[in-house]
């Protein structure tokens, strides 16, 4: 019974590790931030910054796969110069998020990669709706058998080289 | 048996862990986001799986009652009245996830798809097996019956499956692909390992609820006879 | 008794108690034009959107009706010990399915052929050229209901909540023969070219002889003792 408790114990915190991870990663590298809060903010380094292409502002830019266009989101807009992959999801009055440095000089993002608008709360609720309804069930089973065998041992019920299992 | 599934199990449900870890760990955090349909894709890992390990449990229920319907073992039976449950469970949350995942990608939580349909047809043939083992009396004939039907749907599932697939493409809307991703490379690791995985874990909570069904009914057969009535 | 003296000895024996009292029959005729109302009003029938749910239509109440029929017929072996009888009986249990099939079967294809005039009538049908061809399609749908329908019959007579066990467990198994049915239906009633459609009439066939040949194999662990 207690390496029951254990291993369910075990399995139980290796969750909460994962869940731990999953958030912090989220944090540091998944989320986007609005154009208004990219202004405010104005962090350095690699940042993800979701919006709206906003129409009539969309232009190719000089090179083979760049552009030029203005994010719009929270009622904040910026310029961006994207220069970087085919980027045959860039279209008007589309949602996206566009992954670069921010320049608060020249108040230009510079974007090296787009990305279509991810939808984590899908991902966490099929995930959990598929891992955790399957662990419980485990858990349940697991229980019941340990339950079982205990109650067999206590009523001398099983007799151990007589009745083969 | 019954010892020798006690001594193994564990190794299955390690080997399942370790694989389904590994499989989270490069499908969340080491495998890119798809073009298309961004960050949704990673569903696939946790939704593909489910469905694979619920055709794998339909596998086992099948080859278990031509097996029980060869040699009349009630362990057998045991077995197949654990994978059918194990079965319809992994088939509810496949078509869950399923939709979860439809929903971002088509914008509809369900599609008239040829597999989609097919598993729900797979699920209720689950159900009504379960059903079936509850409504007989004896313990003996609904072991027999529950073999014959599930002989009779396991020979009739491909049969569903390519009549419904023939069905959708007839009326299938062309905006709908369900094809839509080509699996790249650093996407098929993590979904080998998350099916190996769930497979490794199908093993193993075959031979728990095996264990499970077979001592409750020994426990019953034993309390009767302790008591001085036989049940059977 | 020899093999084929059993079958004919049973399916006659089906037939003529049905013959005689007719009461299956009449409650399968009746259900099947209630299904076909219920549905007329569901849809409306004057536009293409409803004409197109005619085939479905007639197969849903071919189906229903089958199950009623279906469930009677070893329903109607528990009195008198019928049923223990056939069990015990030194017939081959495989002519005894046989049987049991044909009687189902040739009853199943009568209900049919007396509700299609009055579909044909209500639904403003043409169909005169195109009959064999529909009376193949009925026939390869009937022949594939009656075997795994015997079958489970046999199954469920025994147990607890028979009446709702039959199309639980036979509907999600019939569902190839629906749609095949449906489908080679609307397109011989829309006047698609033969070939458009075979191969839904090939899957009904197909289907008919795979179960049947399964059921018969089958029938001999239900009837077991």
């Amino acid at each position: 019974m207690t390496w029951f408790h254990v291993r369910w114990g075990g399995v139980l915190l290796a969750g909460l590790a994962i869940v731990f991870l999953g958030m912090r990663h989220y944090q540091r590298e998944l989320r986007a931030i609005s154009p208004l809060q990219l202004r405010e903010e104005a962090p350095s380094g690699t940042i993800r910054v979701r919006g709206l292409v906003l129409p009539g502002t969309l232009f190719p830019g000089p090179g083979p796969n760049e552009a030029r266009f203005e994010l719009e989101g929270d009622g904040s807009k910026i310029s961006v110069h994207y220069k970087g992959g085919d980027p045959e999801n860039l279209r008007e009055l589309k949602t996206l998020v566009v992954i670069g440095r921010w320049d608060p000089g020249s108040k230009l993002f510079e974007a090296r990669e787009i990305g279509v608008v991810p939808n984590f709360g899908f991902v966490t609720a099929a995930y959990l709706a598929g891992i955790v309804p399957v662990g419980l069930f485990l858990f349940w089973m697991e229980h019941r058998v340990a339950f079982l065998y205990r109650e067999i041992r206590d009523q001398k019920v099983y007799e151990p080289g007589g009745d083969e299992g | 048996m019954i010892k020798q599934m006690r001594r193994y199990e564990g190794w299955f449900g390690v080997a399942a862990g370790l694989c389904i870890v590994s499989g989270l760990y490069f499908g969340l955090v080491g495998s890119p986001a798809d073009y298309y349909q961004g960050e949704v894709v990673r569903i696939m890992y946790v939704h593909v799986p489910l469905a694979y390990t619920a055709m794998l449990a339909y596998g086992a229920l099948f080859s278990c009652s031509l097996w029980y319907l060869w040699k009349r073992d009630l362990i057998v039976d045991n077995m197949c009245q654990a994978a059918a449950g194990i079965g319809a469970f992994f088939t509810a949350v496949a078509l869950i996830t399923g939709s979860i995942w439809a929903k971002p990608t088509w914008n509809t939580w369900w599609a008239w798809d040829a597999r989609l349909v097919s598993f729900a047809i797979l699920l209720l043939i689950l159900i009504g097996y379960l059903m079936l083992r509850t409504f007989t009396e004896e313990k003996e004939r609904a072991a027999r019956y529950a073999a014959v039907l599930a002989i009779v749907g396991g020979i009739d599932l491909p049969i569903i499956k390519f009549s419904v697939e023939w069905w959708r493409t007839l009326h299938q809307p062309l905006s709908i692909s369900t094809r839509g991703l080509s699996i790249a490379k650093p996407m098929g690791i993590p979904l080998v390992f998350m099916i190996v995985g769930f497979s490794f874990l199908f093993f193993y909570m075959l031979a728990v609820r095996t264990q499970m069904l077979y001592l409750t009914h020994l426990l019953e057969a034993k309390k009767g006879r302790l008591l001085g009535e036989v049940h059977l | 008794m020899s093999f084929f003296n059993v079958i004919r000895w049973i399916t006659w024996k089906d037939l003529i108690s049905e013959f005689r009292n007719r009461e299956n029959f009449s409650s399968m005729l009746f259900f099947a034009l209630i299904v076909v109302l219920i549905f007329s009003f569901s849809f409306s029938m004057d536009q293409t959107s409803g004409r197109e749910q005619i085939p479905g239509i007639i197969w849903v109440a071919f189906t229903f009706t089958g199950m009623i029929g279906l469930g009677k017929s070893f329903a109607a072996e528990l009195h008198n010990d019928c049923l223990d009888s056939l069990q015990f009986s030194p017939a081959q249990k495989g002519a005894v399915f046989i049987g049991k099939f044909l009687a189902n079967l040739l009853f199943l294809l009568f209900v049919e052929l007396l509700l299609f005039p009055m579909f044909v009538l209500l639904f403003n049908l043409e169909v005169l050229e195109k009959l064999p061809t529909i009376l193949v399609i009925f026939l390869g749908g009937s022949v594939g209901l009656s075997a795994v329908g015997t079958l489970f019959s046999a199954m469920t007579v025994q147990i607890r909540a028979r009446e709702v066990m039959l199309p639980i467990l036979l509907l999600p198994l019939a569902v190839p023969l629906i749609i095949g049915g449906v489908e080679a239906t609307a397109g011989v009633l829309r006047g698609d070219p033969f070939l458009l459609y075979a191969h839904w009439i090939r899957l009904l066939f197909a289907f008919d002889v795979i179960f049947l040949v399964v059921s018969f194999w089958a029938f001999e662990w239900i009837l077991d003792t």
